[in-house]
């Protein structure tokens, strides 16, 4: 049999069955020693229920963000972007390495005393200035120069983190 | 001003790489588990040790949450973990969380607190005194129970026990924390006189 003391906080916490309540809400109101111990762990329970939490420091919130974006700094840059889109940058820059040289190609004119080649009649190239445009070279430098630069971050942080640690 | 959306909704958003999301997620919980770091730790820089690092774990591994517990209740495992694992780290003997008088000294240094004003100390001093008193397990438990909006069982959960064993715990650790206000208080009411 629990004392009365495991009963009463049983009681207060709504951890009795359907009958213990009833038997002790009974004991209560007929005994004082259960009504005086009763009301001794109710404002027990009342002033447990009003203990302070403690404040973390101002810059708590700062701090475990900071600690997590400096471990995204750390992940190689390989790993956190998505790889198609690494491929597509890679066959961009191939296939207008590609056309540029097939370009160059299709306008060499090759002279030699006894040698002299010519691209064949029935080779016809598109007109590649009707596709490369000034704003369309602008926006190829520009871009260039973004992915310079973000990757030139990427590296410089990592870079600064390896050297605190 | 902190976020509307629920735990699981911040979940989310974090998970599609919305970072301010778990800065929303932090400030919520913040409170709460820096004083449970505080339970085990005893010391305030510790205590922020022991909580950043588990924001920091529970970040990492938020993915693997999934939904079946209350985040707290997650939140709570890994700060329990965090600070057992930091103890370990501290080579404070774990075995003796258990032995009442690795707390004799604390509780010795509390009770002969220098106290010049202690007609204006409120009694909920008396009592963060005497949770500082005890046993850290009692402690967490107390704080859990009490402001940590977890049931026997979540609480069970969040420290590896059976709600049943959970039970137990709560009765005992109210009592010590009973006896320790008491006999704080009865401390201070000789000092007046």
């Amino acid at each position: 049999m629990n004392n009365i003391e495991e009963q009463l906080w049983n009681y207060i916490d709504g951890n009795c069955t359907p009958d213990e309540q009833k038997n002790i809400s009974s004991l209560i109101a007929g005994d004082e020693a259960w009504r005086v111990k009763y009301h001794e762990l109710l404002n027990l329970n009342k002033e447990f229920s009003a203990i302070e939490l403690d404040e973390p420091p101002m810059a708590f919130t700062y701090n475990i963000m900071e600690a997590i974006r400096t471990e995204h700094a750390n992940v190689p840059l390989k790993s956190v972007i998505n790889k198609r889109i690494i491929w597509g940058i890679a066959v961009f820059f191939v296939v207008t390495i590609l056309a540029l040289l097939v370009y160059i190609i299709t306008n060499i004119k090759i002279s030699a005393p006894n040698i002299s080649f010519n691209a064949p009649a029935n080779l016809k190239m598109p007109d590649i200035k009707n596709y490369i445009s000034k704003p369309l070279i602008e926006a190829f430098f520009f871009f260039d120069v973004v992915l310079a630069l973000f990757l030139s971050d990427a590296y410089l942080r990592t870079k600064k983190v390896s050297k605190h640690r | 001003m902190q976020s509307k959306l629920s735990d699981i909704e911040l979940i989310e958003q974090t998970l599609a790489g919305n970072q301010a999301a778990y800065t929303d997620l932090v400030k919520r919980h913040q409170r709460f588990v820096f004083t449970l770091a505080m339970r085990f730790a005893k010391g305030r820089e510790d205590a922020e040790e022991i909580a950043q690092d588990c924001f920091i774990k529970a970040y990492r591994s938020l993915a693997s949450f999934n939904g079946q517990s209350k985040f707290s209740t997650w939140l709570y495992s890994i700060v329990y973990t965090t600070a057992m694992t930091f103890l370990r780290k501290k080579r404070v003997d774990t075995d003796s969380i258990d032995d009442e008088n690795t707390y004799i000294q604390i509780e010795n240094q509390s009770s002969g607190y220098d106290v010049n004003n202690a007609e204006n100390k409120s009694r909920s001093f008396y009592l963060n005194q005497a949770i500082e008193q005890l046993l850290p397990d009692d402690a967490a438990i107390i704080t859990l129970f009490y402001k940590g909006e977890q049931s026997l069982e979540e609480i069970g959960r969040a420290l590896g026990m059976e709600a049943n064993t959970v039970k137990v715990k709560l009765f005992r650790a109210r009592q010590r924390l009973k006896e320790k206000l008491e006999r704080n208080l009865k401390h201070e009411a000789k000092e007046l006189i």
